[in-house]
Order: structure tokens, then sequence, then C-alpha cells
């Protein structure tokens, strides 16, 4: 049992039903739904299938490697079809089959959650699925992104990697789970861990991240009014974990938390209008 | 005919099951009223997967019968009852033989008639045309959309089952089919299940781990818990809201009993219960009032024969106790003092500041009460409450728990060491949360309530961020009610409107104009809220009005003055005084100058005995009124009626002298000015 084996199986699971297996994104992100593979294709009415497993940068839930189930970086599966089928839930339960959960031996729940991402206007409706009690995914049918309606509906199913390898192992501390057979979660990620807290909550230059957010943000309205929305979109998700930064810093007042999501929100939206005309024109 | 409709959907939440229910029967009540099918009556069961509902239904519309009236009876037919060309002409214009016309009897005598039948439709084809529309019209809370589906609807519908008379009923909803056959459990039993009718659906359903009762769900749920915890002598801690949402969110409940580590009760019960009650669904475990290192949890499946559930929940729970304990002795290192000094960094609403500005509002507001409710001891403490009320929003512990948002703040002020009533006042200042929450216990609490809700509620409609419509964004509505709550239950007597000026007084720079118009708006708005309060309690709409509407300057009073109203109606003075009073408002209606009374000028009998009459009734009645005795003083105004009916009998109050004209009016009108002090007769309705 190990989180690799984890991975396979679900990659193995998904591919089996149409999905493409796409790379983890090279930016820093909030959540997999932010990536392209994800933000873009749910816009536009083509269908689509897609899983992959993206590495999730949170700097306000790092611990110093000292809390054995919070971490500044965690990691997702991500799994997007589109339109959602009709027996979704039923394939999401056999993927749970496939790991080796016997589900009449569990509690398996989808207890009300519906999610929202200010950053990148985007909404949905659904559930956190609790297996005995323990939050391993998130399932929803997204109903809105960058502002825009998304019609067909895509369904977005998020495990956490983590959380879903600690029940397998039976584990109590995340260090402590296997990565593969002879490293462990501990080895690969620890001193990480107590890095990055470090330098999100104590070391960040303020005046840096603030003056690249600015830029980055006048950077991003420059390459939309040029119509280069994949670039400006990966400007804006640079701004999103500037921001994020900032915020572990403690360097961001309530009011000003509102102003700074909403102005990555409008390049985002603008984003999504441009690119959803261009899909319809083409 | 039995009919039953089962709509199968992926999990909703309980308010919307619920909603969604009342919904159904209504729509199909009205349906079947609108196209004249008898039915007997229509019950509705619900779990998180599927909305259903049954009923009778007859197997047709009734017939539909129509008189046509032809020619009077005596031009149709001869003494002999043979028919005339009259008779025959109809009958052959309505295609019927002679002998088929009929004889109606009108108010102008009888007439020959046709009477033509039009046979009732069969029940299915009516509900194959409305079903459809009725399951697309329910609305919910929030809807969604999914997968192709032009639909909106809670949750993604999976199936829908339709019998009537036995048979399936076939339609279309969005792109679902119905059906003949539903499924059992999802997990434990997903098979296919086509029942004939209700009873068997039920009982197969059963069989396949699923209680379709919700009823029945929680009392499981209740006497499970119950056995459970009897070894142990403890019980659940009471909590509807949790009970009712696992009593559907179940369809197979089993209750497990789970323990934690002991030292996770130096926790507070609030605590420990939000822990386990916010994200994973527990109860808490009583003994009395002491709690225990125990859970009880409901789970979606028939058993936990290898207790992994129980163990699993204990795992998840231990995490989040572990998290909690670490809040509380991380944010007892930082006296609550100090993280006051941080509100200024807290926004508030912009254009009203920061929370540190809303804190210094709230003491100004709260040594004011404090002082006019006669609390005068209480104003040190009261003020202390509202420096320290709003420093819990920077706390680790209201960070992951926002409901505890109050009592936090409370709980960390008693460690710190703060009289009862200062650190009461802080954890009770929400509260009521609701109309079915608990008012503050303490005075303190009840003071800085009402002073942090009028704040918000000012502001609000100050800066034009108020109620409208359904919008209610800054829960104006809720806070309302919470105040009037207050004080009704706290009987408080308190001068509401200049309450209002203080507060205005207090946002001085913020609203410089306009604070007549914020303050009108404001009362208007509590006048609505106490009106939906009265009438929930069960009062006359008109009484409601009557009491309201000399104003809410005394809210406490204005309710005293509405219980005066309830408690006299069925006196056998009420009506004719009210006519009486109706009376005197007619004849004043177009007087817009008000006149003073010069008791020289009654030269009549009868106005001088009226205004002898009056001023002793007046004399009397203000101090009752300033007492709060509104019965009493609704009494004495009764003995007014008669010596006002004589004088209307026998004085012209529109006399040809002026001089005497307006001295009348102004009787009149003193009359009435101590009449609308009582109530506002002229709002109450009287039956004919």
């Amino acid at each position: 049992m190990s989180i690799q084996n984890l991975i396979m199986n679900l990659q193995k699971f998904w591919a089996a039903q149409g999905c493409y297996l796409a790379q983890s994104y090279d930016l820093e992100v909030g959540a997999g739904t932010m990536t392209p593979d994800t933000f873009f294709r749910v816009l536009d009415k083509r269908p689509w299938k897609v899983a992959y497993v993206q590495p999730s940068r949170r700097p306000t839930d790092g611990r110093f490697g000292l809390n054995p189930h919070r971490v500044q970086k965690h990691f997702q599966y991500q799994v997007i079809m589109k339109p959602s089928p009709s027996n979704i839930q039923n394939l999401y339960l056999k993927s749970l089959t496939s790991l080796g959960i016997s589900l009449h031996d569990h509690d398996l729940r989808f207890d009300e959650d519906n999610w929202e991402s200010p950053t990148i206007g985007a909404w949905g409706v659904g559930w956190q699925v609790l297996l005995d009690g323990l939050e391993i995914t998130q399932f929803t049918y997204f109903q809105q992104a960058g502002g825009i309606d998304t019609f067909p509906v895509p369904v977005e199913i998020t495990y956490g990697l983590e959380r879903l390898e600690m029940f397998l192992e039976g584990k109590d501390n995340l260090y402590d789970l296997n990565w593969s057979e002879d490293v462990t979660y501990r080895d690969l990620r620890f001193v990480e861990e107590s890095e990055f807290s470090e330098y999100n909550f104590n070391q960040a230059d303020v005046k840096l991240l603030k003056k690249s957010f600015d830029m980055n943000i006048r950077e991003g309205q420059k390459m939309i009014d040029r119509d280069l929305l994949l670039p400006a979109y990966d400007i804006c998700l640079k701004c999103s974990h500037l921001f994020n930064l900032l915020d572990s810093r403690g360097a961001i007042s309530v009011t000003e938390r509102v102003k700074t999501i909403s102005q990555i929100r409008i390049l985002v939206n603008q984003i999504a209008e441009k690119y959803t005309s261009r899909e319809e024109t083409a | 005919m039995e009919f039953f409709l089962e709509i199968n959907t992926e999990e909703m939440p309980s308010s919307h099951i619920k909603s969604g229910l009342s919904q159904l029967e209504d729509k199909l009540k009205e349906d079947l009223r609108s196209s004249s099918i008898s039915f007997s009556r229509i019950n509705s069961y619900g779990t998180c997967r599927r909305l259903v509902v049954v009923g009778n239904f007859a197997p047709e519309q009734k017939d539909r019968v129509e008189d046509i009236i032809g020619p009077p009876k005596i031009a149709a037919f001869d003494e002999d009852g043979i028919p005339k060309a009259a008779a025959v002409g109809f009958a052959k214009k309505h295609g019927l033989s002679v002998e088929k016309l009929v004889v109606l009897k009108t108010e102008r005598g009888e007439y020959v008639g046709a009477r033509k039948i039009t046979k009732g439709v069969p029940t299915k084809d009516i509900l194959k045309e409305s079903l459809p529309k009725i399951i697309a019209s329910l609305s919910f809370p929030k809807m969604m959309r999914w997968g192709e589906n032009p639909l909106r609807f809670s949750r993604p519908i999976q199936n829908v089952l339709c019998i009537f008379g036995e048979k399936p009923l076939s339609f279309r909803v969005g792109e679902v089919a119905s059906s003949d056959f539903t499924t059992g459990h999802k997990i434990f039993s997903p098979k296919k299940i086509r029942p004939k009718n209700f009873s068997e659906y039920r009982k197969a359903l059963a069989e396949h781990h699923v209680v379709v009762e919700q009823v029945k769900r929680k009392h499981m749920i209740l006497k499970q818990a119950e056995k459970k915890l009897l070894s142990l002598g403890a019980q659940i801690y009471p909590d509807e809201e949790l009970l009712d949402k696992l009593s559907f969110d179940v369809e197979s409940p089993h209750v497990i009993l789970g323990q934690f580590p002991e030292e996770y009760l130096k926790l507070p019960l609030e605590v420990l219960s939000t822990a386990m009650k916010e994200g994973q669904n527990l109860f808490s475990v009583v003994k009395g009032k002491k709690q225990l290192p125990y859970f009880i949890g409901v789970a979606d499946v028939p058993k936990d024969s290898k207790t992994l559930i129980q163990t699993g929940n204990q795992r998840v729970l231990k995490a989040r106790l572990e998290d909690a304990k670490f809040f509380w002795n991380q944010d007892l290192k930082i006296k609550l003092r100090k993280r006051a000094e941080e509100l200024d960094r807290v926004i508030y609403q912009e254009k009203l500041g920061s929370y540190e500005d809303k804190t210094q509002r709230l003491k100004k507001i709260a040594v004011y009460l404090a002082h006019k409710l006669e609390a005068g001891g209480e104003k040190k403490s009261v003020a202390e409450a509202a420096e320290l009320c709003k420093a819990d929003l920077l706390t680790e512990m209201v960070r992951e728990f926002p409901t505890l948002q109050g009592q936090v703040g409370g709980l960390y002020a008693r460690e710190e060491g703060y009289l009862a009533n200062v650190w009461k006042a802080i954890y009770e200042h929400y509260q009521p949360l609701s109309m079915d929450d608990a008012v503050p216990s303490s005075f303190s609490g009840a003071i800085l309530s009402i002073g942090d809700k009028l704040d918000s509620i000012v502001g609000a409609i100050g800066i034009g961020m108020g109620v409208s419509g359904s919008k209610d964004p800054f829960g104006l509505r809720r806070n309302a009610q919470g105040i009037c709550k207050i004080i009704l239950e706290k009987k408080i007597d308190l001068a509401f409107s200049r309450l209002v000026d203080k507060v205005l007084a207090v946002y001085s720079e913020v609203f410089e104009k306009d604070k007549e118009d914020i303050k009108k708006r404001c009362l208007e708005f509590f006048k609505g809220r106490l009106q939906h309060i009265f009438e929930n309690q069960g009062f006359r709409y008109d009484l409601v009005n009557a009491a309201i509407s000399p104003g809410i300057d005394n809210i406490y009073y204005t309710y005293l003055r509405l219980k005066a109203l309830d408690s006299l109606k069925e006196s056998a003075h009420f009506e004719p005084m009210i006519l009486i009073a109706k009376r005197v408002n007619n004849i004043l209606r177009n007087q817009s100058q008000i006149y003073k009374i010069n008791s020289e000028l009654f030269f009549e009998k009868e106005e001088r005995e009226l205004y002898t009459t009056f001023t002793i009734i007046r004399d009397n009645t203000l101090d009752m009124i300033a007492e709060g005795d509104f019965t009493k003083a609704q009494r004495m105004i009764f003995r007014i009626r008669s010596p006002i009916n004589t004088f209307f009998d026998h004085v012209l109050v529109m006399a040809d002298d002026k001089r005497l004209k307006r001295n009348r009016l102004a009787l009149l009108q003193a009359i009435s000015k101590l009449l609308n002090k009582i109530a506002d007769y002229s709002q109450i309705v009287v039956s004919d």
C-alpha cells in the first residue's frame, strides 16, 4: 500500500472511463480546479474527460511539519467529465472499490457542501464525500466558471490523496504514509513543509510580493488586450499564489482581501468571456 | 385509485426535501382541484434520495353537467304535454330528441332546457400532462443543472417511478422518462424493485435497506441511541437540528457509539459539541449536566459488524479535537484585551468602519441603555463587555468554528477571570439567533445584544443596504426580530425611538444628513417585523395593526396594547366602541387644523357633559397608560361611548357659528387623540 499505488489505481480506473491522463500543471495553484485543463475546458461546449494529479499549495495551512494532518502543499487527484454522466456517482463508488475499499463495511455519505472559488468566479453544487466521517473527496457539479454559466454541465471529482491513503493505511499521521514501498511521505516532504512554512509565514518579502502582484495584474491585462488568453490566465494563477503568500504573511486586511480577489477575478472573467466567444465563432 | 410517485435523486439537503415534499403535495392538490378530480388525503415521505407522494384519486374527472335554457314551458308544450314548434326547434338545434328535454325551474318560472353531460377525462391522462410540469416547477433554495438536461432541480434526478391504479404512468421530466421501478439502498441493495402499489413499495424498500418514512427513521435513531447509552446511564445532548438532518440523510439508520480520550474533556462543552457536530454530524453524550468522553453517530448502513465505522469515526474525531485543543491553548496565550486592540484592522463594513469603530459605538449605546433601564450597577460591566465582545473574531477557534463566535469570547473571558455579568454578556450577545433560540439569560447580555443588533440595523439602513424583497444580506430581519424578542420576553420598558436617536447620534460622523429619514425607515422596518411576530403568535391581523399603528415608541407597550385589545375583543362594549370611534374619525378626517378647547363655549348640556366625562376619563387613563395597564385604560375608555352617542344625537358639530363648530371639533380631536393612545380603532374590522 502506498500513495503511488493509489495514484496508479486511479489513473487506470479513470483512463478506462475514457479520461485523458494529463500531467500536473507546472505553476503553483491552490487546487486542481485552477489549472487550464479544467478552467478552460469546462467553459466551451465540447465534451471533455480528463484526470490528473495536481500538487496544491495553500500557504496558510502550513504547520511547520508539526501537525499530523495539515500541510501547505498537498496532492489532489482531479477528474473532470463533461457533460456529467448520469451514472457518475456509481462510477465514483466503483473507483473506491477498485482501490480495495469494501463499501459494505463502511459508511459512505454524500454530505451537502457547495463549492465556490471567488478568485476564478466559479461555483458549483455538490457534496463532500465522507467515509466513516473522514472527508475523502469533493464532488461538484460546476454551474459557473469565470462568471459564465457552464453548459453542458461538467462534474468535478477531487480526491484528497493524503486523506484517502491515511484511510487505506489506517494511519493517524500523514508523515507516516508510504509514498512507495521504501520511501515515506516524511522522507519526501517534511523538510519542505518546515522550510516553506517558515518562508510563507515569516520570511517572504511583503514589499516584493505586493510589487510583483501589481506588476502581474498589469501584465495580465496587457495580455488579455492582445488576445493571449493562455498566458494571461497563467499570470492570474501567479497573482493568486502571490495573494495567498501575502495572506499567510498577515499582510492583507479584510477589505483589501475582497478588493485583491476581485482584481484577479476581473481578469479571469475577461479571459473566460473572450475564450467562449472565440470558441463560438471558431 | 391509488396514486404514488417517487422522484429518485442524488443526495438532497434535508431542507430541500422538506420544502420539496410540501410543494409537491400542494401543487398536486391544486392540480386535482382545478381538474375536478376528487381525491382523499395525500401523504408524502422523503429521504435524501427520494421524494414520495401517495394519495387516492378518482379514476376520472367528474362529468361536467351543463344546462342550456330554452323556451318557457308554457310556450314549449300545450296543456296535454304535446310539444309545440318552439320545443321541437330547440331540441333540433341541440341535436336532441324532444323526449330528452328537461324542465328547469328558474327565478322567472319554468323553462324547457337541454342538459348536456360531458364525460370526465380519465385521471391518468390528466396526470400525464400535469406531472412533468409540477415536477419541473418545484423550487429549492439553491438550484442546479446537470449533464445536458434543461431542467433545474435540487440535485440530479435519477429516476421517476409513477404508478396509478397499479399501472405505471408514462411521461418525461426533462431527459428522464418515468419508469415502473425504483432501486433499493444505493450501496447495500442497488437492485431494481417493481412495486404495483404503495404498500408493496414500502415493504420491498424495507427489505432492500430503505426505511421510507422519516418519522420512523427518527424514532429508530432515538431508540437505538437510547439502547446504546443505557449501560452508561447517559443521554445524547439534545440537538433537534442535527437529529432532523440525520433522519433525512440516512435511509438505513444505524447508530454507533464511539469514544474519545478523556483529556479532551478539559475543553468546554460548546467547543467539544461543535467539533463533533460540524463536519462529522456527531451527537455529544451527557450524563445529567456532565459531558462524557463518548459520541453517538448515525451511519447509513444495516450494521457495523466489523466496527470499522466506529473506529474510523473515532480516529477522525480525535484529530479534530486535537486541533481544537491546540486552538484553545494557543488562543489563551493572548489576552482578549490585547486582541481587542487589533480590531481596527478588521473591517466591519467599508462605509461603517472597522470592528474597532463598531466596538466604540456599541460601548456608548450599551452604557446609554444601562442608564435608561436603571441598571446603573451594570454600567461598568456592560462597558467592559462591549470593549471585549468582538475580540474573539481574531481567535483561531472562531476562525475554525465561526458559529462559536461570542461563546468563545465569553469562555476566554471566564478563563481570564472576568466577572459573571461581563463574560456572560460577551457569551450571549449574539443571542437569540432565531425566534426559537433563547434570549440572553443575563441582563448585561440582553443590553449588549440589543445594542449590537440595533447598531447593525441602523448602519445598514443608513448606507442603503437594508432589506429588499427576499434579499437580506446583513440578516437585518433576524436581528430586528431578535431585539423584539428580547424586549418582549424581558418586559423591557424602553423609549425605543429615542434609542434609535441615540444610535444615530453615535453614528454622527457617518450620517450627517438624512438622520430623520433613516430613523423613519428604521421604525417602519421594526413595525413590519413586530407585525410578523404578533401575527405568528396568533393575534388577529386587524388588532395587530390597531396596536402598532399608534407607534412603536415603546415596543413592550405596543405588545401590552395588543394584549388588551385581544382580551377585550369579546366584550359587549368592544364593537360599539369601535363604531363610535370610527364615527369620530370620519368627522375629523378632513380637518387639517387642530383646534383648542374653550370650555366656556360649550352651551348645550350634552356637550358640557361629554367634556366633563372626557376630562375625568383622560386624567384616569393617562396614569394607567403610563403604567402600561392598557386593559384597565381600555375599560375606562368604554365609558365615553354613551356621552358621545348622546352628543351626536343632540348636538350639531358643524354648526353655523364658526366658534361653536371649532370648539366642538376641538373636543372631538382631543377625544380622538386620547383614543389613539390605546389603539388605532379605524384598523379594526367589525362584522356587520
